[in-house]
């Protein structure tokens, strides 16, 4: 009888360590926990100050350039104010929470509410659509799901949580398991075929948060693309509240 | 020529198993044989009107609309929005299709209370459901020009879904899957197809029905009258044996060459039957008949081949020098293919009928005792008496013939010619009834466009298109004129400006901003903002070469510093196709005339014998144009050949029937037995000719393309004049004249015919 027990307690003791063998190299199998941390990691900074430079190359590898400021407060209040080109410097865009979006046109002097509910409207000429350019946590619009995980990456693949929530049908995410940033998103299209590809170099660590500067979208139909390159970052400097009004867009 | 038929008799057999060979290996071929409907791709890159057609194509995302409508009582209903909304996002998916217009997704731009909105006309993610949305939406949407009329007709009742068809794709394909979604959706609105895309997949679905249906109609009638006239299976069998080999040799050539047949190319099987059946048909008549003079011994048939050989090649190099005519003198790429491969088919016709067909005959042990025996056929107491009475009434006959020619003659100055792609599908058909439908509610489908080259965030140049815009509307006749103006003019207003365009560039500028990467700019304004199209709709009508040419006016006055200003489109595109219609009817009919000339006085070794022989060919295009004048049949891409395929089969006649009267001249006592020798033989294999071909094209008729339809009138009425002509005005006015080339009937001691044949025409040996 004794010699049972203590082969019973070899046993199960084998089988907690191997357990925990297991747990060691998965750490993750929570798609929701593994979203919820990339919602974390993309938003962990307090404000956001830096440049962005929009490369437009189109199907015959022909490139146009854009500038811009971006000014960011936590993850609802943006202004966004073009540099360049000169026919387009100091065209501002401000975004404050509920949907309420404000366009300054320097040309005419003159600042308009616009509404743009649009989902499925490319920004400014580029490959972002206004969906794509959302400041929302993923994890408030999307179900995911595991579909493997390999190399230090987790693949997760999205659904919209309700009907008629997104423009795509389906995103397929690649996170890395090191820090929880997505660093490639196919976007499928209602018919579920891939139709857009996201991809994000250079992320980095910058003031103690991750980064991405340098993205790129890449429409697999028309074949054009867009880099997005972000200088100058400032992060948590402290961007006082009157940056993000009417009355700034026109300065 | 007799070595060659040594050569024939001597390996038959090779050269029967040779032909099987090649004829399974080509028919192995045809399988791969595409149809092309597609007239566009038929235009000549020559043309500069075509190569900026063919930009704007590229550049601009394709210029070829699929138009789909959907009519009802009322489309401003919340199934049928849902319907429109839900074929959009299908048709966005289809491989092929670059931009999709609908209600659903069509770009707005809003005046708010505090501001404004870009946008779509309907939130595709919040349709309107309730009564009082949809009737907002509707008195929206209709007090709006840059809906009313043509998104959404002026009545509400229907609206079209625009489909822009990418340039490097199988359109025929994309076209398809698009009706396929729609008649999958089973929608309760009344569904229309419209624009070239689904014309062009129609033609080609028509094409193909009637290759299925005409090809054994012909066949089966061709065969009745073969069977008709020569009373014999091998009468029958041989000469449609020569025409389903040439065939399929020519049709496999083409497949290997990677040539599509066309809506003129898949005339070619016909005309082989008609044409190629010739060749066989004079063989087997000289086969018969030496058959019955010689009795069966076994040696007709390389006699009656020899003889008959070197006018049979004579008569098919004729033709295939007709048909050339055509890969030289036309607009039209397909009319050029169409010319090679019905020549090459001749050629192969002509090939089959000198070595298969005597090799295949010297096989045939014939029992049977002919019948005229018991008493001469019908056909040759027809002959008889056609003998004697153009020997009595030479004059009158000649009297006659040219007053018909006159009287033909009068009727080319009214003639009409027809380039429109609509002309080729009936007046009940589908695509008509759309195209009749599009005209009263939305005003035309067929696209003009101009091309504006300059800055065009230039306010001088953006006014000078809405000016332009203008214009084309007071025109009557074009519609729905758009440009990215209209939209600067638009934003302007909405930024409370007025509806106008601003009067700095900065502005324009600035308002552009908003509208960078929308797909409507996309279709209309090239990236680099330096060249711009204005597009509108037309009416198809009449009044078409007008439109082009004040369009043409009015750009040519526009000052250049303004913008360079350059028309495209159908309309002109038509008008080059309608010039090009008639000029290469010139070009192509002299051209034949002139070559056919030349081979006549050569073989006749005579040039009055030419101008002769040329008289029967003059006399049945003569009632062609006659027929085509008095009886309103326009010239168009089909018709416009009639007067070469004519000369070319006319000219059979000439020859045979010439060259055989010639040499029964020399050998007969009177020339009426010269005559009726050469009416009995040569003049019986004639009209059996005539009324095979004119019964195989007369099955045109039943043709789903209207210009084919035309065709197979036009040819089996100069088959019949040309047929008539040869046994009547052709021997008149060789007696009439006493042409010399005749030389001098038997008393010169001359030996048998056919030594005599020889001497004159054999001189190679």
């Amino acid at each position: 009888m004794k010699i049972t027990n203590t082969r019973f307690l070899l046993a199960l003791s084998a089988i907690v360590i191997f357990t925990q063998c297991l747990t060691q190299a998965q750490p993750l199998n929570n798609p929701v926990l593994i979203l919820n941390k990339v919602d974390d990691v993309i938003n962990a900074p307090k404000d956001q100050d830096y440049k962005v430079k929009l490369v437009l190359i189109d199907s015959k590898g022909n490139e146009k350039e854009r500038e811009m400021s971006m000014l960011q407060n936590g993850s609802d209040k943006r202004v966004v104010k073009f540099l360049s080109p000169a026919d387009q410097k100091g065209i501002a865009f401000l975004s404050l929470p509920n949907d309420m979006m404000y366009l300054y046109l320097p040309a005419f002097k003159k600042t308009r509410r616009i509404a743009s509910h649009v989902k499925n409207t490319n920004f400014a000429g580029t490959d972002f659509t206004y969906e794509d350019m959302e400041a929302i946590r993923y994890a408030d619009k999307w179900v995911p799901d595991l579909a493997r995980s390999e190399n230090n990456k987790y693949v997760l693949q999205l659904s919209p949580k309700a009907a008629g929530l997104s423009d795509y049908s389906k995103l397929v995410m690649t996170v890395r398991a090191d820090n929880f940033y997505p660093e490639r998103i196919e976007h499928y299209n209602k018919s579920g075929k891939l139709c857009k590809i996201m991809t994000r170099d250079g992320i980095e660590q910058i003031s103690g948060y991750w980064v991405c500067t340098e993205s790129q979208m890449e429409d697999l139909k028309t074949k054009h693309k867009t880099r997005m390159i972000m200088t100058d970052m400032k992060l948590d400097s402290g961007i006082p509240d009157d940056k993000f009004t009417e009355r700034f867009l026109t300065r | 020529m007799k070595k060659f038929t040594d050569f024939v008799f001597k390996f038959r057999m090779p050269i029967i198993i040779a032909t099987i060979l090649i004829t399974l290996i080509l028919g192995y071929f045809i399988k791969d044989l595409k149809i092309n409907a597609d007239v566009i791709s038929s235009l000549p890159k020559s043309d500069p009107a075509v190569q900026l057609f063919n930009y704007i194509g590229e550049e601009y995302g394709g210029n070829q609309m699929a138009i789909i409508v959907l009519e009802s009582d009322d489309i401003f209903k919340k199934e049928t929005i849902a319907n429109i909304n839900n074929l959009t996002a299908k048709f966005k998916g289809v491989e092929g299709v670059s931009y999709v217009t609908s209600l659903t997704n069509v770009l707005d731009i809003k005046k708010t209370d505090d501001g404004l909105e870009i946008g779509r006309l309907i939130d595709e993610y919040k349709l309107p459901e309730t009564a009082e949305e949809l009737e907002h939406l509707k008195k929206y949407t209709l007090s709006k020009e840059m809906y009313r009329g043509r998104l959404v007709s002026k009545d509400g009742q229907a609206t079209v879904l625009v489909c822009r068809l990418n340039d490097d794709v199988d359109r025929v394909k994309t076209t398809r899957q698009l009706r396929e979604i729609t008649q999958s959706a089973e929608l309760q609105e009344k569904v229309y197809y419209g624009g070239l895309p689904f014309q062009l997949l129609d033609l080609q679905d028509l094409i193909v029905q009637d290759l299925k249906t005409l090809i054994p109609l012909v066949v089966l009638l061709i065969a009745g009258a073969l069977a008709l006239s020569f009373l014999s299976i091998r009468g029958v069998v041989l000469p449609m044996l020569s025409v389903l080999i040439s065939t399929i040799w020519t049709m496999g050539c083409m497949s290997i060459l990677k040539i599509p047949l066309t809506v003129v190319s898949d005339l070619i099987p016909v005309i082989l039957v008609a044409v190629g059946s010739a060749s066989a048909i004079h063989i087997i008549s000289k086969y018969d008949e030496d058959h019955t003079r010689y009795g069966n011994t076994g040696a007709e048939t390389k006699s009656a081949f020899s003889e008959v050989g070197l006018r049979v090649i004579l008569a098919a190099a004729t033709i295939i020098f007709g048909f050339t005519s055509f890969i030289f003198g036309s607009y039209l790429t397909m009319i050029r293919e169409f010319g090679l491969f019905s020549a090459l088919g001749v050629l192969f016709s002509l090939i089959i009928s000198v070595s298969v067909i005597p090799a295949i005959l010297s096989f045939i042990k014939i029992r049977d005792v002919r019948r005229e025996k018991t008493g001469k056929p019908a056909i040759v107491k027809l002959m008889d008496w056609l003998g004697l009475n153009v020997l009595k009434h030479e004059k009158a006959i000649i009297i006659v013939c040219l007053v018909l020619m006159v009287v033909g003659a009068l009727g080319i100055p009214q003639i009409k010619r027809k380039a429109d792609l609509m002309d080729f599908f009936k007046p009940n058909s589908p695509i008509r009834l759309t195209e009749k439908m599009m005209k009263s509610k939305f005003g035309g489908s067929m696209p003009i466009q101009i091309v504006v080259q300059g800055d065009i965030q230039d306010p001088v140049v953006l006014n000078e298109m809405i000016k332009l815009e203008d214009y084309l509307e007071s025109q009557g006749d074009a519609t729905n004129p758009q440009s990215v103006a209209d939209l600067i003019e638009e934003m302007s207003d909405v930024m409370g400006e007025g509806k106008k365009i601003p009067d700095n560039k900065d502005k324009v500028a600035n308002l552009w901003f908003l509208l960078d990467g929308q797909d409507e700019v996309r279709q209309l304004v090239n990236d680099d903002k330096t060249e711009a199209i204005i597009q509108a709709t037309v009416t198809n009508s009449e009044r078409m070469p007008e439109l082009v040419k004040a369009v043409e006016t009015y750009i040519n006055k526009i000052d250049s510093n303004h913008g360079k200003f350059v028309q495209t489109g159908f309309p002109l595109i038509y008008q080059h196709l309608d010039e090009s219609i008639m000029s290469s009817q010139i070009e192509s009919f002299a051209y034949a005339l002139i070559l056919i000339f030349i081979l006549l006085a050569f073989q006749l070794r005579s040039f009055v014998g030419g101008l002769i022989g040329l008289a029967p060919i003059v006399f049945a295009v003569m009632m062609a144009f006659g027929v085509m004048g008095f009886a309103h049949i326009p010239l168009d891409v089909a018709t416009v050949l009639v007067s070469s395929i004519a000369m070319g089969i006319g000219i059979d006649y000439s020859i045979h029937f010439s060259v055989r009267f010639k040499s029964f001249y020399h050998s007969s006592a009177t020339t009426l037995e010269a005559l009726d020798k050469t009416l009995e033989t040569t003049g019986r294999a004639i009209i059996i000719n005539m009324m095979t071909v004119a019964l195989g094209f007369l099955a045109l008729i039943l043709c789903s393309i209207v210009p084919l339809q035309r065709f197979g009138i036009l040819v089996a009425v100069t088959m019949i004049s040309s047929g008539i002509g040869a046994v009547t005005f052709l021997p008149a006015l060789i007696l009439l004249t006493k042409a010399g080339f005749m030389g001098k009937p038997k008393g010169n001691g001359s030996a048998n015919e056919k030594e005599k044949f020889k001497f004159v025409f054999l001189k190679e040996e």
